[in-house]
């Protein structure tokens, strides 16, 4: 409520915003006017069964009333897959949540009405509203799978839902349905009898499918459920919700942000921007002919392998190259073992660092690429092997020399959200390391290199400084990170997927600061992802993990753009694309846990190298 | 309808902005400085020296009713005397501040204790961690009464400092449970992770990043503690153990109790103290439900 507007979100529509595209009637202006639509309604079939007519929803606040949705008006019909697209704060859970009625006080409906199959959702009594839940529609949170009772069966989760609506049913009739349940979303009945924790993140995420499902309920609304999944699990997870919803019938609305997800998984798109629906129509269409220019920013910022660069560097130049006496950063037969898991296998490379280059290292979660990076940041140790950074082994430095360490060895970390510690304002993260390290010299000093970082990375230095965290979006807060970064100009910089938790319509930005990084500041960059497309576009060279060991390595072009190894082959698969007519998640795709033996067996692939960096393959 | 939770919701949020509107903290902070201001204000305008034994007559009730044997009370000793002869209001002037303060330092001194502990447990792990979670466990499971009971009998007469002393070798074990807990999940935490990242000494992490989180925490625990702090101190007192020769509420409701009070009807005698620390205890319990309000920091709002 209190988030401001991102000052980064408008500029960057205005900029992409130049190809005048044919405005057909497709914005709503809410006015209700145009809710008769002529095209696409002729290829909907089934009939609504949820329809909303000029919805709002109010949060009142002490700096006045927040309008989180403005008077939307879409219908969702059986069997028809929705999506609900925009950054975060557009509305899109609030929309969910009103339908739900499980809006957090103080926020309400403030006009308009829900109308699900026939009953007007807002007159509806308190328990006939709970009786409504899951047998009529479903709503899986965002990170519902951790929120599964941990000390619970699967199964018996499965049969208090079937209890609380329908009553009490014998052992044997809730065995049956939740078996059914667990077998339509590709789940073995064994798995009913485990615990949460035994289960991986995609399982659990399928369980809770089948826990939305198990009613079956006509309209199910899945709240990003994949977004704390790799890009493999993510369409595993995806594919079985199709099926399940399919199977089922039901009228789906999928809340998300990244336009490639949607493009391969939806019918129907809605478009929400700052609580209005901007754009609402047949997905095709949209992406053929997107009629508003936010829609279109949407677009463009996925990223796509052997496409033309989504970055916009701003500088061509390159940073002026510089003769090192040792090696930046040289891996000797590194290998790091957890009890009986071997997270990395021995790995020896050397980045030399005379040019700033970007090493991505990619893979699942689980492939080590964390582990890997961590030992790089000397939070992990190795269990065997060596890591120099300039030809000195870490661990023989003595206090100034690791203190020396830390200045040149920097990190983007993966969550935005935790980075900040929330007690101070957000300039503390950046003045502490730079007293610290002893790189100021006055107050002045600290508040001038600030401001100027700030800038660098396109934030307004006196609208984000002065504020808690707490009050800055995600996006802000990983640019300060860069920025923080930025300031204390390392020698080198471990990025650990640094745009996983940041909506997709940033990630470009924070991107191109990153690569700004390495261009103009000279610095050189481990990127760590499961996102092969933003590898494609940023990396010099790229390492495939697959189970702590390099299967494919070389530059993007080759790995990525034609990938050898099976397993490199899987992951680019698994991208989804802002194309609806490419197989994503159907059949075409091989089931990877079938194929791990596959995978495994196959032989390692490297690809040709690059200057500056090496790789040793035995 | 919903104009109406709309706008009670406007208020209870402009509440919010600044703590020290807050009715909850305001009323309970109220409350326990008037039981200071009554020590004070005792000190200075009446005559202390009344809290010695036969310095007034005995049994006298307070203004305005009439003891068993058809006395009136007097002015000179506005809400009564004991059984043995001494001035009510002296007594609760010197005993409601000194039952106050046995709970305060009792509990300072426990928290205090905690904090060392509990970073010390969270942050060195191993070996360390291990004997303070035992220690603290092990003590938890001791009811505290019993071991008292047993210390006090034996030194016989103990100061307000000692008996604070003893009560605080049985409030550090929760802090110590709470702080360990947090520091753990804290050491795990992003922000924790880049001030490891800006070269930041163990000191500074554990004093500067994590120490201004647990605020609220040690704030509502100090609170609580304090509570059951006075109620340790007030049950001993009332087995007639603690202090014997400093007034304290519970050692004039043991006197009460012992003299037969009830059956001679003086309710004046236990009844003053009960009621005061009634207050307190109310007073105590609105201060922590108001700093629960306060002391989210999602409320805090852009300040200068």
């Amino acid at each position: 409520m209190t988030e401001p507007g991102h000052p980064d979100g408008g500029s960057r529509i205005h900029e992409t915003a130049g190809v005048p595209g044919t405005t057909a009637e497709t914005v709503h202006t809410g006015s209700g006017r145009n809710r008769g639509r002529g095209g696409p309604v002729d290829s909907m079939t089934g009939r609504p069964v949820l329809t909303l007519r000029e919805l709002s929803v109010d949060f009142p606040t002490p700096q006045g009333v927040v309008q989180a949705v403005r008077k939307l008006s879409l219908d969702v019909r059986l069997g028809r897959r929705v999506g609900f697209v925009g950054e975060s704060g557009s509305g899109k859970t609030t929309t969910a949540l009103a339908i739900m009625r499980m809006l957090a006080d103080p926020g309400h409906v403030s006009g308009g009405t829900i109308d699900l199959g026939g009953v007007d959702m807002l007159k509806l009594s308190e328990e006939d509203m709970r009786l409504a839940r899951l047998s009529r529609v479903a709503y899986i949170p965002q990170g519902a799978m951790n929120s599964l009772n941990p000390v619970m069966r699967v199964e018996q989760q499965l049969w208090d839902a079937i209890s609380a609506h329908e009553g009490r049913r014998n052992r044997k009739e809730l065995m049956r349905r939740s078996d059914e349940a667990l077998d339509s979303v590709g789940l073995h009945p064994r798995t009913g009898r485990l615990h949460p924790h035994e289960l991986s993140g995609g399982m659990k995420q399928r369980v809770c499918i089948a826990l939305g499902m198990i009613l079956r309920p006509e309209l199910i609304i899945a709240d990003e459920p994949t977004s704390a999944l790799d890009v493999v699990t993510q369409r595993q997870v995806m594919q079985t919700l199709r099926e399940a919803q399919a199977l089922a019938g039901s009228g789906l609305i999928l809340i998300g942000h990244d336009m490639g997800l949607m493009a391969q998984s939806v019918d129907e798109l809605a478009v929400l921007r700052q609580g209005e629906l901007v754009e609402y129509g047949d997905i095709r269409r949209i992406l053929g002919n997107p009629g508003h220019p936010y829609t279109r920013a949407l677009i463009s910022s996925v990223p796509l392998v052997g496409g033309k660069s989504f970055l916009r560097p701003s500088s061509a130049r390159e940073a002026p190259g510089s003769r090192r006496p040792a090696p930046l950063l040289t891996f000797d037969r590194v290998s790091k073992v957890y009890g009986k898991l071997t997270a990395l296998h021995p790995l020896s490379f050397t980045l030399r660092g005379d040019v700033p280059k970007i090493i991505s290292i990619v893979g699942q979660s689980g492939s080590g690429k964390s582990t890997l990076g961590s030992i790089v940041l000397g939070f992990t140790h190795p269990t065997a092997g060596a890591v120099r950074f300039e030809g000195r082994d870490l661990r023989r430095a003595g206090a100034a020399g690791k203190l020396g360490f830390r200045r040149d060895v920097q990190a983007v970390l993966q969550d935005p959200y935790a980075c900040f510690n929330p007690f101070y304002r957000v300039r503390h993260a950046l003045a502490y390391p730079y007293r610290r390290f002893g790189l100021a010299r006055d107050e002045a000093h600290i508040r001038q290199r600030m401001e100027e970082v700030c800038r660098t990375v396109g934030l307004d230095p006196d609208l984000v400084l002065p504020r808690y965290p707490h009050q800055l979006s995600g996006g802000q807060r990983q640019r300060l990170i860069v920025a923080r970064a930025l300031m204390l100009s390392p020698k080198l910089l471990v990025a650990d997927e640094p745009v996983s938790m940041v909506d997709a319509s940033l990630r470009a930005t924070i991107l191109s600061n990153i690569y700004d990084l390495k261009d103009r500041f000279g610095i050189s960059i481990l990127y760590i992802t499961h996102d092969l497309a933003t590898a494609y576009h940023v990396s010099d060279y790229v390492m495939v993990l697959y189970r702590g060991r390099v299967v494919e390595a070389g530059p993007p072009g080759q790995v990525i753009g034609n990938p050898e190894h099976p397993y490199t082959r899987l992951l680019v698969d698994s991208i989804p694309w802002p194309d609806p007519d490419r197989p994503w998640g159907g059949s075409a795709g091989p089931e990877p846990a079938a194929d791990h033996a596959h995978v495994a067996d196959a032989p390692f692939a490297y690809r040709g190298s690059v200057e500056g960096f090496e790789l040793v393959t035995r | 309808m919903t104009g109406v939770t709309t706008r009670a919701a406007r208020r209870r949020m402009r509440r919010f902005d600044n703590p020290w509107t807050n009715p909850k903290l305001f009323c309970g902070a109220g409350l326990l400085l008037a039981i200071v201001a009554l020590g004070l204000l005792g000190r200075l305008l009446w005559d202390l020296d009344l809290v010695f034994t036969g310095s007034a007559p005995l049994k006298l009730p307070p203004i305005g009713f009439e003891n068993l044997r058809g006395q009136p009370g007097v002015p000179a000793h506005p809400i009564g005397t004991d059984g043995s002869g001494r001035d009510m209001l002296a007594l609760i002037a010197i005993g409601a501040p000194n039952t106050l303060f046995v709970g305060f330092l009792a509990s300072l001194i426990g928290m205090g204790a905690g904090i060392v502990l509990g970073f010390t447990a969270g942050f060195v792990g191993g070996r360390t961690d291990d004997t303070i979670r035992v220690l603290s466990d092990v003590m938890i499971t001791i009811p505290p009464l019993l071991i008292l009971v047993v210390f006090q009998s034996a030194f016989g007469d103990v100061s307000l400092t000692i008996m604070a002393l003893l009560i605080a070798g049985f409030a550090w074990q929760s802090p110590t449970r709470l702080i360990r807990a947090q520091v753990l999940s804290m050491k795990q935490s992003g922000y924790v992770m880049m001030a490891r990242l800006s070269g930041a000494p163990t000191h500074h992490i554990m004093f500067r990043e994590m120490l201004p989180n647990l605020v609220p925490y040690l704030f509502g625990s100090f609170i609580a503690n304090v509570t059951t702090s006075i109620v340790t101190a007030v049950g001993l007192e009332v087995l007639g153990l603690g202090p014997q020769r400093i007034p304290t509420l519970g050692r004039t409701i043991y006197d009460a109790i012992s003299a037969g009070a009830l059956i001679q009807n003086l309710w004046w005698w236990w009844g003053i103290p009960t009621v005061l620390l009634a207050v307190m205890f109310i007073g105590l319990l609105l201060v922590n439900l108001g700093l629960d309000e306060i002391s989210n920091p999602r409320l805090r709002r852009l300040g200068r």
